[in-house]
């Protein structure tokens, strides 16, 4: 933002806040991308509650520790907000926290929106968890199918809290979308095209743009469950000549390119840390590049695999079904990209790479079931098991969630200037990793025997108790992985701050030339990209530091604002009034959220400077 | 610092402000475009298939003058706007399939 | 990276352009317009599955008055053109000119809605309401929708040209006018749909 330093020439009073003024008004990507962290991670934990009572009651058959509709209530929370709030907003928390320092930037495209987008994900999930509370929570399942989400089959206010929490938190992702492909399009740092991008900007760039066009059709599907709910349209009313199949290809449509969202940029921190603890460039740049743009492409195309048993005919079912399969091409390149790479490397064993190396095995599994899922007459016998329970939380939680803890293992001296103890980091991994294959791998045959799915209890006899009970015991291992996890994140908090900008020596990107954690203003100078791998390309030259792009002088900062905040209070009031049929507050707090954008555009910010004798001192986020 | 120099990057050359005559060239054919459109309805005697074509080529078209005149769109450093929309419309294609093939109730 | 700014007051040639923040602004709305592509396109296709669906309410050849479809259209069409001659005065920067083009746009932006008002209270008193049927209910949504944004827009507009009294023309004011008119084309361009797919479609069965 240096140039634009002229016209933040008129003398004003700096606005610089503290403590906790100073993270609710945040503007700073850094900042932000912690407060993804602590919130993300607490809604992680609050899903993990759910699934660990989830297992409770499936541990031995006719179990009565929780009520059916307590189960169904459960089961819909813990899938809710472990995708939309946990793995999510944890995704969200290293994108904001390594992406501009990876494209040499000195923050993202528009910070007040991302903050916007932090807030309204915040309190977006915090309707939806408030549901425990009153008494009325969700219950139809993660994806809301009608009649059962239909006024006539659930008539309380459960639904409507899914309805509205999820639109509100959606929002938030969808600005954080437009977010971050404008700033990896336009804030690059000079010399770095977009073929020496690091693989994990490129697995964002890409999947920030899946977020832009999949969100907005979950948004119209949502709205149109809404006006059927509140307003007795009737979208899904079949009586009235709505169709209730229409909800599934809308969910679909959106759903599918969800998990591509959320495995797209677990993808991107494997091929960073399997590098990096490789001391090896990456094997098949480009084709993990032209991989990645196939992989979102097909995504949109596939998403009627999850409604092969709906009736849609032999003609769609063939189409859904080899597209599908496709999709395991590009990403089968990825994983022997991931093997050439480790092939002759020298691979150190860390906490981070041990999720990184431990995740090549099991995703692999999880994406093998996906192709026998992927076979339509094979798939009239998985659908509804477990069979298909084993596959995505094969890929999600061995897929995606070890990628976000080897990414938070990985880039956590960069956040907060201190290393995670080791020891425990990987008492954290083998407790995990053997509690989940405990807990998922079993699920496969349970699935094949023919336990369904979304069903509270079992009958005795079935053959189906011993897996269950291994089951529940790999949850309880997982839980206590969990744990330690926050142990050590406890342990960690309280040494001090005095990691070395590249921590793990073998840092190759830019993020690593930096301070850890880095001052507030990223770069004292914007560095000149030379090649990809730009930090070790500069290292094995024998350079201590970046050479830089531009003179040093002051540097022009945005100014930190409330008004995101009181944007997402207005849309959580509002949200309350829409599921309470209260008008006033539906009204009421719409008011607010326009009121704010109103004084957002009238009164312009003129941001601040961090003058050059400031940065000598350096001015710590 | 003469008002000459055009600021988008690397160009620093003489421009010529843009006259109105493109745009109105744009607007004529818009209206003409949705004139053939109303009246292909009006007269009702056209087959019903036949209508549909007319009609849908004749938004399409429409579109298609809209986007690249009055939104710049076949003007230069508009690479991301067209790769934005042509997704969007991709994204609508898949739909409107679905709609007309796949939904019944 | 532009040097001018207005450092002697001299407004660059493409004021909107002239800044970083301002070329993030128009990068950042493109791609919100590709999203917006990906949510009416949702509720088109949402439109076309359910549009038979017309239970005990009227049919849209039994709704729909042509002549009044057509002068929403032109009206809409016009204002468009309106914006695009206010961008061009700003170019020129000929303030006066420009905030006259963005009245004329709203004031016709105002009289669509006005035409759009009228058109839904004459068809729920004729019982095609929001409850009567699926058509309905996807009829209202879309059209409504529509509806909604051209009465954003409306204000928002109005917002900028107070804020043009305000401020001026500068590099800070230049994207949101050129941002604002690439959002104006885009609903004329929705439209084009609304009325191909819903009116003339629906007219001809």
């Amino acid at each position: 933002m240096k140039g634009d330093a002229a016209l933040a020439a008129h003398a004003h009073t700096v606005k610089r806040y503290r403590g906790l003024m100073d993270w609710l008004t945040t503007v700073d990507h850094k900042k932000i991308g912690i407060l993804y962290l602590i919130a993300g991670g607490l809604f992680f934990l609050i899903g993990g509650l759910e699934a660990i009572l989830i297992r409770i009651q499936l541990i031995k058959p006719m179990n009565n520790f929780v009520s059916a509709d307590t189960f169904n209530e459960l089961i819909t929370m813990h899938g809710t907000t472990m995708i939309f709030l946990a793995a999510m907003p944890l995704l969200f928390a290293l994108m904001n926290a390594v992406i501009p320092l990876q494209i040499g930037a000195r923050d993202v495209a528009f910070p007040f929106l991302n903050a916007l987008g932090f807030w309204t994900f915040f309190f977006g999930g915090l309707l939806l968890n408030i549901s425990w509370f009153t008494g009325h929570v969700p219950d139809a399942g993660w994806t809301s199918y009608v009649p059962l989400a239909s006024p006539t089959y659930s008539e309380g206010a459960g639904v409507d809290y899914y309805v509205l929490g999820l639109q509100i938190a959606g929002i938030g992702t969808l600005l954080g979308g437009i977010n971050f492909m404008a700033t990896i399009i336009n804030m690059r740092a000079p010399g770095m095209s977009f073929m020496r991008m690091p693989m994990f900007t490129w697995t964002i760039f890409i999947t920030s743009a899946l977020i832009v066009f999949a969100f907005p059709v979950l948004t119209v599907g949502l709205v149109a469950l809404m006006f059927d709910r509140l307003f007795f349209a009737n979208f899904f009313e079949t009586a009235a000549g709505g169709s209730g199949v229409l909800w599934e290809h809308i969910f679909w449509v959106f759903g599918h390119p969800e998990v591509y969202i959320l495995i797209l940029p677990a993808f991107g921190i494997i091929s960073e840390v399997v590098s990096t603890f490789s001391r090896k460039r990456l094997f098949g740049y480009s084709s993990m590049v032209f991989a990645t743009v196939l992989i979102a492409f097909l995504g949109f195309m596939v998403w009627a695999h999850h409604m092969f048993t709906t009736g849609l005919g032999p003609v769609a079912n063939a189409l859904f079904s080899i597209a599908t399969m496709l999709i395991a091409v590009p990403t089968g390149i990825k994983i022997f990209n991931w093997l050439f790479t480790l092939w002759g490397g020298s691979i150190r064993f860390t906490a981070a790479s041990l999720f990184g190396i431990g995740f090549i095995p099991t995703f692999v599994m999880g994406g093998v079931t996906g192709v026998m899922l992927a076979s339509a007459p094979a798939d009239y016998q998985y659908h509804d098991t477990y069979f298909v329970v084993a596959h995505f939380h094969y890929v999600i939680v061995g897929g995606l969630m070890f990628g976000i803890f080897a990414g938070m293992f990985y880039w956590w001296p960069k956040m907060f200037g201190r290393l995670l103890n080791e020891t425990l980091g990987k008492i954290t991994f083998f407790t995990f990793f053997i509690g989940f294959h405990l807990t998922f791998f079993v699920q496969h045959f349970l699935g094949l025997l023919g336990m369904p799915r979304r069903v509270w209890t079992y009958l005795d006899g079935q053959g189906l108790n011993g897996m269950n009970l291994i089951s529940t015991i790999g949850a309880i291992l997982m839980g206590i992985a969990t744990i330690v996890m926050l142990i050590n994140i406890a342990v960690t908090s309280l040494k001090r701050p005095n990691a070395a900008n590249d921590p793990w020596e073998d840092g190759r990107t830019l993020e690593w030339s930096i301070p850890s954690p880095p001052p507030e203003y990223n770069f004292k100078q914007i560095p000149l990209v030379r090649g990809y791998d730009a930090w070790w390309k500069e290292k094995m030259e024998g350079k201590k530091a970046m050479t830089p792009a531009e003179p040093p002088g002051p540097i022009h900062m945005p100014s930190p604002s409330i008004l995101p905040f009181f944007m997402s209070v207005g849309l959580f009031i509002s949200g309350f009034g829409f599921i309470y049929d209260k008008l006033f507050l539906a009204i009421g707090g719409l008011a607010v959220t326009l009121i704010c954008m109103l004084l957002r555009s009238v009164f312009d910010d003129h941001g601040f400077h961090i003058e050059e004798h400031e940065q000598e001192k350096g001015v710590t986020a | 610092m003469s008002s000459h120099h055009s600021t988008s990057e690397g160009g620093a050359k003489r421009h010529r402000t843009e006259g109105p005559q493109k745009h109105i060239v744009a607007f004529i054919l818009s209206l003409a475009l949705t004139v053939i459109a109303f009246a292909a309805v009006a007269a009702g005697e056209i087959n019903t298939t036949f209508t549909y074509i007319i009609l849908v080529a004749m938004a399409i078209v429409q579109v298609f003058v809209q986007l690249a005149f009055w939104m710049h769109m076949k003007d230069k450093g508009h690479l991301f706007p067209i790769i934005g929309i042509v997704s969007g419309c991709f994204v609508v294609f898949l739909m409107v399939i679905m709609a007309l093939y796949w939904v019944w109730w | 990276m532009s040097t001018h700014q207005h450092a002697e007051g001299q407004l660059p040639h493409e004021p909107e352009k002239a800044t970083l923040e301002g070329r993030n602004k128009i990068l950042g709305f493109w791609l919100f317009l590709g999203a917006e592509t990906a949510l009416f396109g949702t509720l088109f296709s949402a439109f076309l599955a359910l549009r038979h669906n017309i239970g005990d309410g009227p049919s849209p050849q039994h709704l729909f008055e042509l002549p009044m479809v057509f002068a929403a259209t032109m009206i809409l069409l016009t204002s468009s053109l309106m914006s695009v001659f206010a961008v061009q005065a700003m170019h020129r920067h000929k303030v006066k000119e420009m905030v006259g083009w963005l009245i004329a746009t709203i004031v016709l932006g105002l009289a669509f809605l006005g035409l759009e008002i009228y058109e839904f209270n004459t068809y729920v008193s004729e019982g095609h309401k929001m409850t009567t049927s699926a058509f309905s209910s996807s009829f209202y949504t879309l059209v409504g929708f529509h509806g909604a944004h051209v009465a954003f827009g409306v204000l928002w507009i109005g917002l900028l040209i107070l804020q043009i009294f305000k401020k001026g023309l500068t590099v800070v004011t230049a994207p949101k006018i050129y941002v604002s008119a690439i959002y104006w084309h885009f609903i004329d361009v929705v439209w084009v749909f609304i009325f191909t797919v819903v009116y003339l479609m629906g007219k001809v069965g």
